[in-house]
Order: structure tokens, then sequence, then C-alpha cells
């Protein structure tokens, strides 16, 4: 015996594994939600390219777009532009848009549009840069100057990482001398910028600039400069105008080294617009977008790769083990008797066809009446078998009457009394005459409302939004649902109603 | 908190619960497959007869419509009978006919039968009215068990049975049952008859439960029910003991009654004994059951003879506090 229960014990805990697992599987890598309700953010940007077109000249406009691999999930990318070819090209871990046009007159406009998430997105891989690069020839004032500079700096250094910062420091001292003279009069982060790599250079540190979108809410936004090395094993990045280090987490990398972001051929007078919007968007439908464009996604191997009827079926299916769960509760645990083992699920089956409240009158109402009927055909003396027959024969005649009545004044839930609830009720019907011939009518009642009342509640368990949507999204839950059933399979408590029942055992020992 | 205080009381006093009883005992005791010989009263009359067992005499059994006609050739040399299914439950679709008037019938409680009711009623237990789930099922007719004297202060119509709970042919716990104006003469305590212990050792009633409550008299005749003497107790206790060889069920339900003239008898067995004897007796059964269990893990499987396990019971389970009245008192 003690084998048998420390083996069940094992079972239900490699049950419980398997199902947690699976679950904690699904929401720390598969990054599923938890809730139906759960929202992610997903941004749209929109740039917006005007230029005006030198009439008679073909048009050519480049423009840099954001990488691929950018550490975000990619929902929706869009070129729109009217009689112009579009073409993507890849180089050096740059993307570049080419749009064309053989002729163009007055004002062009061309639009960007790019809609990201957060969500299932992967960690781009990194991909090494160079740790050394030759000194660039700088002569004259400039290379006093920047020896100078780099001096203090090299004092107050410890390392490559601490001696890029140092840099940004001194370099942003406006007052300093030296640093004047490197940047002349034009103080933009782009100048500073190079005066950075300028001196950088000069200790034979690479730095290489990004530019960088925020995602945040905006109407106009520029791109931000950022530099950044490769120091071995990861990248570092650094704002070079006020020193911050490490890109924030709301950056988006469009593009990266010195190249302006867009070049236009043939047409003048350019300018860009980037325009950042926040949209929400259920994380399941994203998963389900992203199923769309053969990304993968959770959906995969899951409920949801079903057709639309059998997941329907199976929304259903999937939570009768909640219900059995709760039926051998009440009556392991609680001690409430109920018709047969799972009467109550197929009743609370049959509420989802009626709806509870309709469904609890509909149930008492037929019973009720089948019973009447039954005892007075008891009375007649008729035997079992067609005692029975009539009882469920005049079940099916009233409820075509009420259908038949629901129908003439208009109450619609009148009709709703399907195949199943029908077959239910009989059953319910035939079940309780059945208590009431072996242990008669109190027992019957009691059994009756035991049974009503688990029903009820394990339909309203069985339709709870949240709960479906989890049993379904994670069906791992029902190897958890398993080994607790398995563990009740040992449990040997008392019931809640023993402890009524033999409480004159406890009382006796007072007096 | 009143749940887990009551809880711990109800441990500590060796109290079986439903779910013990059915995972530690029933499950583990009593292999699925004997049971219809305990569900078939026929099957069981008929081994108890073969093992030499004292049951009610079968008159007569009825299994088809066409055989109901043969029943008067059946009961015609008895003045009284029984008329029981095989395989019902809780004591129902039992009629007792304790005398013959002109070509009528009348039962226990005086009612005038006639030869058609008889008939329709036993029409009604072979349709399975009676039986568990509504199976098709047999007639019986048998011996009318006539109650003795000494039981009449304390029950009402009906004839009382005395239910002794065996564990591996150990008997552990014994209650006489007593039918009351509310059970119709039944014997059974849900349908309100009084579930009265008794002491193994030497069968003097204890103190009674009646609707899960302790009483201390009879409801319907108000005389107290303690302190009387069952008659032939080895018998019964041997008989009780011996029922476990019969059958093999390691938990078992003996129901016995006691003919005035024949003396105890087995009238059916029940692989899923009810808890309340346990307020009956107030003792656990638990409590009993791990005496006897480790008696048996102690024997390490070796078989005792029946004698040996009731004196083994008996020295165990006696209760102090159980004292016979005189025996003009029990009159």
């Amino acid at each position: 015996m003690g084998s048998v229960k420390f083996q069940a014990r094992l079972l239900a805990l490699a049950l419980l594994l398997l199902g947690v697992g699976s679950i904690l599987y699904q929401v720390f890598v598969q990054n599923v939600p938890l809730s139906q309700d759960e929202k992610d953010p997903v941004w749209v940007i929109d740039a917006q390219v005007g230029f005006s077109a030198r009439p008679n000249k073909p048009v050519k406009v480049r423009m840099f777009v954001p990488p691929l691999s950018s550490g975000f999930t990619t929902l929706n990318e869009s070129f729109i532009s009217n009689n112009y070819g579009v073409n993507v090209n890849e180089e050096k871990g740059n993307r570049q848009v080419t749009w064309s046009s053989r002729r163009a007159d007055g004002r062009q406009f061309l639009y960007y549009r790019l809609m990201l998430t957060h969500r299932y997105a992967k960690n781009p891989d990194v991909e090494p840069g160079p740790q050394f690069r030759q000194a660039p020839n700088v002569e004259g004032p400039e290379r006093l100057a920047a020896e100078a500079l780099l001096e203090p700096i090299r004092q107050h250094s410890a390392d490559v990482e601490t001696f890029i910062s140092e840099t940004i420091k001194r370099v942003n001292e406006l007052e300093n001398d030296n640093a004047q003279l490197l940047l002349g009069s034009d103080v933009s982060a782009r100048n500073r910028a190079r005066v950075v790599d300028l001196l950088l250079g000069l200790s034979h540190i690479p730095v290489e600039p990004v530019h960088t979108l925020r995602l945040a809410e905006s109407q106009e936004q520029e791109p931000e400069l950022w530099l950044r090395s490769y120091n071995g094993r990861e990248w570092l990045y650094y704002n070079p105008v006020n020193g911050q280090q490490g890109l924030p987490e709301d950056r988006l990398v469009w593009w990266r080294g010195w190249e302006p972001l867009m070049k236009v051929d043939g047409g003048k007078s350019a300018d860009m617009v980037f325009s950042v919007h926040r949209n929400e968007m259920s994380a399941l439908q994203l998963a389900q977008t992203l199923r769309l464009k053969d990304a993968s996604s959770f959906i995969d191997f899951s409920l949801y790769e079903l057709p639309l009827p059998a997941q329907q079926l199976y929304r259903t299916l999937i939570m009768i083990p909640i219900g059995v769960i709760l039926v051998l509760l009440m009556r392991s645990l609680v001690g409430m008797e109920t018709l047969g083992t799972f009467t109550p699920v197929l009743i609370a089956l049959a509420f989802r066809e009626t709806q509870v409240i309709y469904g609890v009158m509909l149930f008492v109402f037929i019973t009720a009446l089948g019973l009447s009927l039954r005892s007075y055909l008891e009375h007649l003396k008729l035997q079992l078998l067609p005692r029975l027959s009539v009882v469920l024969t005049f079940v099916v005649m009233v409820m075509a009457l009420m259908s038949l009545l629901g129908y003439k004044l208009g109450i619609g839930s009148g009709l709703s009394v399907g195949l199943f609830p029908m077959v239910v009720l009989t059953m319910v019907i035939e079940r309780t005459s059945i208590v009431w011939e072996e242990r008669g009518g109190s027992q019957s009642l009691k059994v009756g409302l035991g049974t009503l009342f688990v029903a009820v509640l394990s339909h309203l368990l069985m339709v709870w939004q949240p709960l479906t949507y989890f049993v379904f999204t994670f069906p791992g839950i029902l190897l958890c649902v398993a080994a607790f059933m398995v563990m009740m399979g040992h449990y040997r408590g008392y019931r809640l109603t023993e402890l009524v029942r033999f409480r004159a055992m406890v009382d006796g020992d007072k007096h | 908190m009143f749940w887990s205080k009551t809880r711990k009381a109800l441990r500590a006093r060796g109290v079986m619960g439903i779910n013990q009883r059915n995972g530690d005992y029933i499950l583990r005791y009593n292999k699925r497959s004997l049971y219809p010989l305990v569900d078939d009263k026929l099957k069981t009359k008929k081994m108890a007869i073969d093992a030499g067992i004292r049951v009610p005499e079968l008159y007569g059994a009825i299994a088809t419509e066409q055989g109901i006609s043969t029943l008067r050739k059946v009961v015609d040399t008895h003045r009284d009978f029984v008329i029981k299914p095989a395989q019902g439950a809780g004591g129902d679709g039992i009629m007792v006919i304790a005398d013959r008037f002109e070509h009528y019938f009348r039962s226990a409680s005086g009612r005038i039968i006639t030869q058609d009711e008889l008939e329709h009623h036993i029409s009604g237990i072979l349709s399975g009215i009676y039986s568990l789930g509504g199976h098709r099922d047999e007639a019986l007719i048998e011996y009318r068990v006539r109650s003795t004297e000494l039981f009449n202060r304390i029950s009402y119509e009906g004839v009382p049975d005395i239910r002794i709970i065996v564990l591996k042919g150990y008997p552990v716990a014994a209650m006489l049952r007593l039918p009351t104006r509310q059970s119709q003469g039944k014997a059974n305590l849900h349908q309100g008859a009084i579930g009265v212990g008794l002491d193994l050792s030497s069968g003097v009633t204890l103190g009674g439960t009646w609707h899960n409550q302790r009483i201390e008299r009879h409801p319907d005749t108000a005389n107290a029910v303690a302190g009387l003497t069952v008659p032939d107790w080895e018998d019964c206790l041997a008989l009780a003991a011996r029922c476990y060889d019969l059958t093999g069920l390691g938990y078992l339900g003996v129901d016995l009654v006691m003919d005035r003239d024949h003396g105890p008898m087995m009238l059916e067995l029940n692989a899923r004994p009810g808890l309340n004897i346990q307020i009956a007796m107030d003792d656990g059964l638990l409590r009993r059951c791990a005496i006897v269990e480790k008696r048996l893990d102690a024997l390490k499987g070796k078989d005792m003879p029946a004698a040996e396990r009731v004196a083994f019971s008996k020295q165990q389970f006696a209760v102090a506090g159980a004292v016979p009245l005189a025996a003009e008192e029990q009159q």
C-alpha cells in the first residue's frame, strides 16, 4: 500500500511538473499572454519624405530604414508612393530603401510606415566589431588641441569604457579652449560626435555612430545620434552630448554610420518628418497577425491552429475537466451528494445552451412535473420500465409545448431547448426517479438540489472567460488538474458533512 | 476554528470517514469481482447453505413473469413468508406476509393483500423497480423470521437485526438495529431505524443512535435500550467471522437476525457497510481496525481459525461500561 501511495505521489508530481513546465515555457519562452485582455503597445512609426522634383529629371531617393534584427517584432512595413519603383537592399548592417522614378513634377511625398512591438521579439545576435583602428592623420593646431585634451583623459581613465565617457565629458566642456578649437562654432550633436570620434581615433579606439528613434508618442522627431564601441563582448552605447551610457529600452536603431539618413537625386529642398504613435493590440491578436505573416509564434502546435469550428468545440470540451474537478471537490471534500457522478457537469454543459437562470427554472419545473407524474403512475401500479417511458414521453411533450408557447409569445429562450439539454433533462428525471424509488422523496430532493447547485457552480466556472482562455491557451493546466485528481484519489480525510454527522461522538466527550 | 477542532477530535477518537472507508478498506480489502456474491441475495444464500451457515429457509425463487403462476404452489404449505428482491437495497420491496385470511393474505402490519396484489408486487420486483440501477431481478420467497420476545420492548413492528462489521474475519464492531414507526418496520438507519451499539465481548447493548444523534430510549416504546443481552452471542460472532471465509471480502458488514426458534441466522452481507455504527458504539472504527491490522501484520498472512479470531476480538474490544441488567428486568 505504501509503495502504491508513493507511486501515485510520483505520478502526481510528474504530471504537475510537466503541466507547470509547459505553462512556464509558454509564458516565459513563447511569451504567451496570461490573460486575454493583456495588451501590448504597438508602435506605428511614420516617416514622411518631402522634396521638390526637378522637372524632366529622373528622381532617386535613398533612405535608411531600420534593420530587420532590431530587437523588435515587425508587424507591418509599408512603402507608400505614387509612380515610384521601390527597392530595398541591405549593406553593412543597414537597410536602405530606394524610390526611383523616371520623372516627377512638383512637390513629392513618399511615406514609409513601420509597426513594431516588443512582444515575441528575439534578441538580435551581437555581431562583433573592430577593437582597433589606425589613428587618423591630424596636423597643426588641431593636433595640439587634441593632444592637450587627451592628456588628462588618459590620466582619469582606467579602461576603454571610462576612456570613452571621459572623452565625451571633456569634449562637452564647451568653455575649454581646446574643445572650442576642435568644435569650431558648430556645437551640434553630430559635430560633437565627430570630435569625440577624432579623439578616440587618435587613441586607436574605434567608435561607430548609430542613429536612433525614440518610441514615444511624438509628432516630429529627429533621430538622435549615439556612439557605440565594441569591447570584445558587447556594444557599449554612449550619448555624445551628455555622456549617458547604455541605450534606453525605448530606442530603435534606425541606421548607423556617418552617412546622412536620406539622399535625394533629382530633387531639392528635401525634408523628412518622423512621427510615432502608440497603438494597443491584444497579445492574442498580435500572435494571430504574426501567424498570418507566417512568422513563428506560439500559435504553432497550440489549439489555436485548429479550424475555427473545432476551436469552438474544444473551448467547451477542454473545460469539462474543470467541471469534473469541482464535482470531485464537492463530493470528496464537502460531501455533497449528487445524482450520478458527473451528471452535474452534463447539466452545466446543457446550461450553455439554455442560460443559467432559464436553465435552472426549466430543470426544476420539468423535473418536478416529471416526478409528480411518476408518483401518480406509481399509484397506478405500473412497472418501472413502462413508467419511466411514460415520464420521458411526457417530458418531451412538455418541452415541445414550451417551445411552441415561447415562440407564440415571442420569448426566444423557449426555443433554445436544444437536443442536448433535452437528453440531459430526461436523464436527470430518470435518475431522480430511481433515487426516489430507492431512497425516498426527501433524499431525492436533497440529491436533486445538490446536483443543481454543483451544476450551476460548475457552469459558472466553465464559462468564466479568463479561465476558459487560460485553459484553452495553456492546456498544460489539465496535467496539473490531473495531478490534483490523482492526489485526491488518496485523500482519506473527513468530508465536511461528516464533521457534522459525527459531531455526537465529539460532544460525548464533554459529558 | 470549529472545523479543525472537530476534525482533530474525530481523528483522536479514530473515527472513520467515507473517503477513508472507500480508499483504505473497501478498495483495499474487497475485490470488485466478489461483489456479485453479496449483491445478489440468492447467491449469498446458496453459498451460505453450502457452507453450513444458518439462513432463513428459501421456499422458492421466481425469475420470470411465467414463474409468477408458481407462487401459489410455493406458498401453499406456508402460512407466513417473506417476498424480497434478490438485489434490493435498503430493505425496499420486502413484503412480509404474516398470516392468511380466507383467500387473502395478511401483511405484518395487518393489511389485507389479494393474490393479484402479491403477483403484481413480484412482477415489479422482476422488472427491477427495487434493484440498484433498475436491472431485471429475481424474487425470493423465504421463511419469515419471528422476533424474539427479548427485543419486543425496544422495537416497533419489523424484526431487529444485528450488524457486525468484520475485518479480515475479525469482528470489529457490532450494533443492533431496531425498526421504528418512522422506518416502517425496516431496520435501515437512514430510513429512521435506531442503531444500538453492542459490546463485542458480551453482546450487551450500549447506547443508541437515531438520525446521527445519541439516544437512550426507543422513540416509540420509550424503553431504555441499554443493558440487554443478545442471546447466543457467541454463535452470532462465529457466524459473522465465518462469512469472511465464505466470501473472501475483507471488509464486510454481516446482517444477522435472531429467530425465536432457530437462533441467529445470516440475512445478508454488505460489501459497503455504513459508518453510523460508530455513533451507536460511540467508538471509532479506524481505531478498532488498526488493532486488527496490527495483529494481521504480526501474523504475517498466517490464517487463523474463526474461533481464535473471535476470541481475539472479544478480548480486544470489550467495553468496560457494558453491564447487563438482571434477567427479570430484561423481560
